[in-house]
């Protein structure tokens, strides 16, 4: 392996890392706060989609905005039934998946060409080029998020708030925390950043939405957050470990004689393998929040 | 007034059904449509006529299965989704029994008794750190299901595959496939067994010990442990027979599924049945008759989906969303007091948390 | 007025007062948690609350300091009418409150606790100035500990010293603390003296407690409460023991029912030192020994938090004895599965009869065949006998005089409280059971069910069942029991024959934990 392909494989990895570990930073502080939102599948097409709609509407930066937004706002759909209205974490999120599947999927259809939609390169992120290929600016957001994440709910109060609504909302609403609306704010914030991950997939780095763009990011995600267990800087590591197997899967896909030694479904299986000796207490140990995926009631 | 708990359930998905339809007709007329005439379509492709119902059942029967996995770990008090991973595997169990050429009868048998154990085996490992770890079954469950998806794509590729047809895996052969009930469409006998298996869940559920055991654990493990129940069988026990019916679920697809009767690259004929299967279990209710009712409604969606392209023009897509937002509905669990407490209130909504 | 912050000087100033307060909770009808009761807190005294477990002090404490609000009655402060409707509202007024149960979050230090509930920006970092505040309040009231250690690895001595300076970095004027001691009893000397010392400089202290010890030591007046109603107010100075014991418990003479001497001699269940943890590792046995006959009651008494329901869960199976051995009929069944036990002829009538009695979902006949659906004839191999079930359950719901409305259809959580324990009492005692563990049969229940429930005891006890009662109600363990035994803090300390046991002796020894 010489030097190109070192760089190659470190740009497509880098990039790889982008949408997972700026989804998985955000639900970081949604988990914190004690909701587990598995429907960020879900929004992360969703917002492929509004993010590219914008992006031709405004600009990429326009999309990316968009995308925010839209993560935002589902994410607070998400965290209002689970906080104010009390429900099942799991199934809400499963809903949230199903109707992004089916709506993303329909739009395609309804702009043109079913399944595919493509942007100009007028409405793509500018890239940095490098001598081993494009560099995308959103690299380096998402290595500067979860340290800003890092600082958030670590060295100042409001993350100490939502740690405790996590972890001992008794205690919180004691000390006069109002419980509901941060978790719904915590969610809806860190979806936020699953919309801004969802925008990039189309707007920069693949250049189109397609029906299965998230491609499974939303789950990959969590399992670096599981992985992580809750430390935005684990995050960025993990994120990187998984954008890496994955980018490596794809390459050794193409090269039959690597196939051969090491198929690559068993390095795309990997991350997924860790993460579960990790949560059986064989890696590490998986710490979450005492009060994670539980609906908060006074009495 | 108090309802017996039958009607609460029913009311419950009729208004969360209400709801998901009602979305759905908004975002039709938003792209333009006509949500009447989608409609119409819709369920006339999906019960109109013999061809449209036995199509409606055919994309039943695994999803009655997969369904049942996710309302058996439900009804023990756990959140079973590893559906997906566990059917997979039973897919290609059945398809690995193929090349041995076992004659009809034996060969049916094993395959699905081998494509039973599979997934049974597979949902083994989220069973036993549960049990002995306390370790949440939804982050095991997620991955065991990626770690599936990723060894049965290379057994597809590499260990399955067809000869002649390098993106598909072997066909099941003839007389290892389950015959087709109506000639001309999808239906197979798997419809029956599909309803077989959700009679047998039932009746073990509500008519043996080790089903009451599985109940009062999910309703109230407290109760439960001072009765006497011991959690870790039932632990194990909920979550062997979820492997086992999507296990299942992925032989009776693909033993059941013409023309092919084999699983191709990418998996995308069996690809989110699990998902499906827990919404269809949401909607059913989690009990095993409501199941096959959800099943069924469900799979005629799919079905005059199609209808609905073709004679509205509204993409079949539509159907998950629909579906989406119902399951989103359904997830909370005072539904019903909720709606008719808006009613009451409908201008001013108070979201403040209540203070005793 | 005097500005938040700065202590009253005028000594009689009501700082707290509270007229007419009313508390009743959806779905407990029977009589109002708190029942118009008057109590006011005055600058520069220690005001202690003195009763029972279930006589209100904490729901009272919680309504004064905005945690839950009142159903009647109004609240003054310092003269001025206001409406709680928040801790937040309450710190706001210059109350704060010490609970019972610490309102802390275990994984953060004790300034991360503190700074969680500071006004300001939420993106400040406060961690070093409330690290120095609390070291300079620490001196002050000479309440040690480390702000930058962790609450989990504090002992419950710290933590609540914790608390207490949590609470006090709000500048509170009126402090309220629910049962501060019941966690520390070393370091009880240190707190009377820094809250003596806060007296002194003006604060108004609302004392949550159970011991009248405490009470006569620490308070400047004492007010009882007993069953939700204030049953009088009196400066320590004027009262003594005697006077407060019938406050709290009420004067009339309980019966004793009469029986016949216990026949047997053989010892059915056997404890020998036993040792556990509560639900938060805290001790909660500490070395119990005691055996009980056939045909014997041995009621325990005690304010409920000093190891009984612990007790019972361990005898049950229900949790992990850390120490000492269960024996059954002369077998040791340590900390064997509850399957185990209840098949060794043990029945248990649960504290939660909600919560762990019964199965709220489940219907009627499901409920009562709870633990006997494994054995024939309830069940034929795997499968139901619902047609013997529901003859069964017919048998139990008329003998228990249950009322219900129907066996199969109806789920238990509409029944009342009252039905619930009859068809555990059914469930439970229908076999006659070698060894019952009944812990509060009888809370909640009306005059002719408690009779009721007595009479089934008395008859259990004449037919050889080994009883164990446990029970807050002096009348019922005076009414019922061969022996009785006082506990506190995870030991008995007390053992009584009935005749030896008065009423006054009982209440005395429960409220100075046998000192």
């Amino acid at each position: 392996m010489n030097f190109e392909y070192a760089g190659g494989i470190l740009l497509g990895s880098l990039h790889a890392m982008v949408p997972i570990t700026l989804t998985a930073s955000g639900e970081v502080v949604g988990e914190s706060a004690g909701l587990f939102n598995i429907g960020l599948e879900g929004i992360i097409l969703i917002s492929a989609m509004t993010g590219a709609l914008g992006a031709e509407a405004g600009g990429p930066m326009a999309g990316l905005l968009v995308g925010l937004g839209t993560g935002f706002v589902i994410g607070l759909i998400f965290a209002a039934v689970c906080t104010y209205f009390k429900g099942v974490q799991l199934i809400a999120g499963v809903g949230i998946n199903l109707f992004a599947a089916g709506l993303v999927a329909f739009w395609l259809i309804h702009l043109g060409v079913p399944g595919h939609h493509a942007l100009a390169a007028e409405h793509q992120l500018a890239n940095i080029a490098t001598p081993f290929g494009d560099l995308s600016p959103m690299i380096f957001v998402a290595i500067a998020l979860p340290v800003l994440i890092y600082l958030l709910l670590f060295r100042t109060k409001l993350g100490l708030k939502i740690r405790a609504v996590g972890e001992n909302p008794q205690a919180a609403d004691v000390a006069g925390i109002r419980i509901h609306l941060l978790r719904l704010l915590a969610t809806a914030a860190g979806a936020s950043l699953a919309g801004l991950a969802g925008a990039y997939l189309s707007i920069d780095w693949l250049g189109s939405v397609t029906k299965e763009i998230s491609a499974g990011r939303g789950f990959i995600a969590l399992a670096t957050v599981v992985f992580s267990g809750l430390n935005p800087l684990l995050v960025l590591l993990g994120g990187f470990i998984f954008g890496f197997f994955d980018n490596l899967a794809v390459w050794v896909a193409t090269m039959p004689a690597v196939q051969k030694i090491i198929p690559w479904q068993f390095i795309a299986m990997a991350p997924y393998a860790v993460t579960l000796l990790v949560v059986a207490g064989v890696i590490g140990r998986a710490k979450f929040p005492a009060a994670m995926g539980i609906p908060y009631q006074r009495e | 007034m108090r309802y017996p708990a039958g009607i609460d359930e029913l009311t419950k998905t009729l208004i969360a059904g209400g709801i998901g339809f009602a979305v759905g007709a908004v975002i039709i007329r938003l792209y333009g449509y006509d949500p009447l005439a989608a409609y119409r379509a819709l369920f006339n492709g999906a019960f109109g006529d013999l061809y449209s119902i036995s199509e409606s059942l055919a994309n039943a029967t695994p999803l009655i299965l997969t369904a049942l996995t996710f309302a058996i770990g439900f009804r023990g008090g756990m959140f079973n989704i590893g559906a997906e991973g566990q059917l997979y595997v039973g897919a290609l169990a059945a398809v690995a029994v193929s090349y041995f050429h076992l004659p009809g009868a034996i060969g049916l048998a094993l395959s699905m008794m081998i494509a039973v154990l599979a997934g049974a085996l597979w949902s083994l490992p989220a069973a036993l750190l549960k049990a002995s770890r306390g370790v949440h079954e939804v982050i095991s469950t997620i991955m065991l299901n990626w770690i599936s998806q990723f060894l049965c794509f290379y057994l597809i590729t590499e260990i399955l595959v067809d000869p002649q047809r390098a993106e598909k895996t072997v066909s099941i052969i003839e007389s290892n496939r389950l015959p087709l009930l109506v000639p001309g469409t999808s239906l197979s006998y798997g419809i029956f067994i599909a309803v077989f298996t959700a009679i047998i869940v039932y009746l073990v559920l509500w008519r043996t010990v080790i089903g009451f055991d599985v109940r009062a654990t999910g309703y109230n493990p407290l109760a439960a442990a001072y009765a006497g129940i011991e959690e870790w069988k039932i632990i194990v026990f909920v979550f062997i027979t979820g492997g086992l019916t999507a296990g299942l679920a992925g032989a009776v697809h693909v033993m059941g599924r013409p023309p092919v009767y084999a699983i191709y690259g990418g998996m995308p004929s069996i690809k989110g049945l699990g998902f499906e299967g827990l919404a269809v279990a949401m909607i059913g209710r989690n009990h095993p008759i409501g199941i096959i009712f959800a099943a069924v409604f469900f799979g005629g969606l799919l079905a005059g989906g199609r209808m609905m392209q073709m004679l509205a023009s509204v993409p079949l897509e539509l159907v998950r969303v629909v579906e989406g937002m119902v399951v989103l509905f359904l997830a909370i669990p005072e539904l019903v007091k909720l709606f008719s407490w808006l009613r009451k209130l409908a201008p001013s909504l108070n979201f403040r948390a209540k203070r005793p | 007025m005097n500005p938040k912050g700065t202590p009253s000087q005028n000594n009689s100033e009501k700082l707290l007062e509270g007229k007419g307060l009313c508390k009743g909770f959806p779905g407990v009808w029977q009589h109002l948690i708190l029942d118009h009761i008057d109590i006011d807190i005055q600058a520069g005294e220690i005001h202690t609350l003195l009763g029972e477990n279930g006589a209100g002090k904490t729901v009272i404490a919680n309504c004064l300091s905005g945690f839950y609000s009142l159903s009647e009655g109004q609240i003054y402060v310092r003269g001025r009418p206001v409406s709680l409707k928040s801790p937040a509202d309450g710190i706001r007024h210059g109350i704060g409150m010490v609970h019972q149960e610490l309102a802390l979050v275990k994984p953060f230090t004790v300034a991360q606790n503190i700074a969680l509930g500071l006004p300001g920006s939420d993106f400040s970092f406060p961690l070093p100035e409330v690290e120095a505040k609390v070291r300079e309040l620490s001196e002050t009231y000479r309440l040690s500990v480390d702000p930058l250690a962790k609450v989990e690895d504090l002992s419950a001595g710290e933590q609540q010293r914790a608390e207490i300076i949590k609470v006090l970095y709000h500048n509170p004027q009126i402090l309220i603390l629910d049962e501060p001691t019941s966690l520390i009893s070393a370091d009880a000397a240190r707190l009377f003296e820094a809250l003596e010392n806060m007296a002194r400089r003006g604060y108004g202290i609302l004392f949550i407690t159970h011991k009248i010890e405490e009470a006569l030591e620490v308070g400047d007046r004492v007010t009882v409460l007993r069953l939700g109603k204030s049953t009088g107010t009196r400066p320590t100075a004027q009262t003594d023991k005697n006077e407060l014991v019938k406050l709290m418990f009420g004067e009339h003479t309980p019966v004793h029912l009469e029986r016949q001497a216990v026949k047997s001699d053989t010892i059915v269940l056997d404890v020998r030192n036993l040792k556990a943890l509560a639900a938060d590792r805290e001790p909660a046995l500490q070395g119990v020994s005691f055996s009980i006959r056939q045909g014997e009651i041995l009621g325990f008494a005690g304010i409920s938090g000093n190891g009984q329901s612990e007790l019972a869960e361990v005898v049950t199976g229900m949790r992990k004895a850390t120490g000492g051995q269960v024996f059954i009929g002369g077998k040791d069944f340590t900390n064997q599965t509850p399957r185990k036990i209840i098949n060794a002829g043990v029945a248990h009538i649960p504290e939660k009869r909600r919560a762990m009695g019964v199965v709220e979902p489940m219907t009627t006949a499901e409920n009562v065949v709870l633990k006997d659906l494994r054995v024939p004839p309830f069940s034929k191999g795997t499968f139901i006998n619902k047609s013997y079930i529901t003859g069964h359950t017919k048998e139990i719901v008329t003998r228990f005089g249950a009322l219900v409305s129907d066996l199969w259809k109806t789920p238990a959580r509409i029944l009342s409280g009252g039905n619930i324990q009859r068809l555990i009492l059914g469930r439970e005692t229908w076999r006659i059971p070698q060894c019952l563990v009944a812990v509060y049969p009888a809370q909640g229940l009306d005059a002719k069910a408690i009779d009721h429930t007595w009479q089934l005891l008395m008859r259990l006890r004449e037919s050889g069942t080994a009883v164990l009662l446990v029970s807050e109600d002096l009348d019922e363990l005076m009414a019922l029991s061969d022996r009785i035994a006082v506990m506190s803090k995870g030991r008995i300390v007390g053992l009584f024959a009935a005749s030896e046991a008065t009423r006054d002796k009982l209440g005395l020894m429960i409220a100075t934990g046998g000192k």
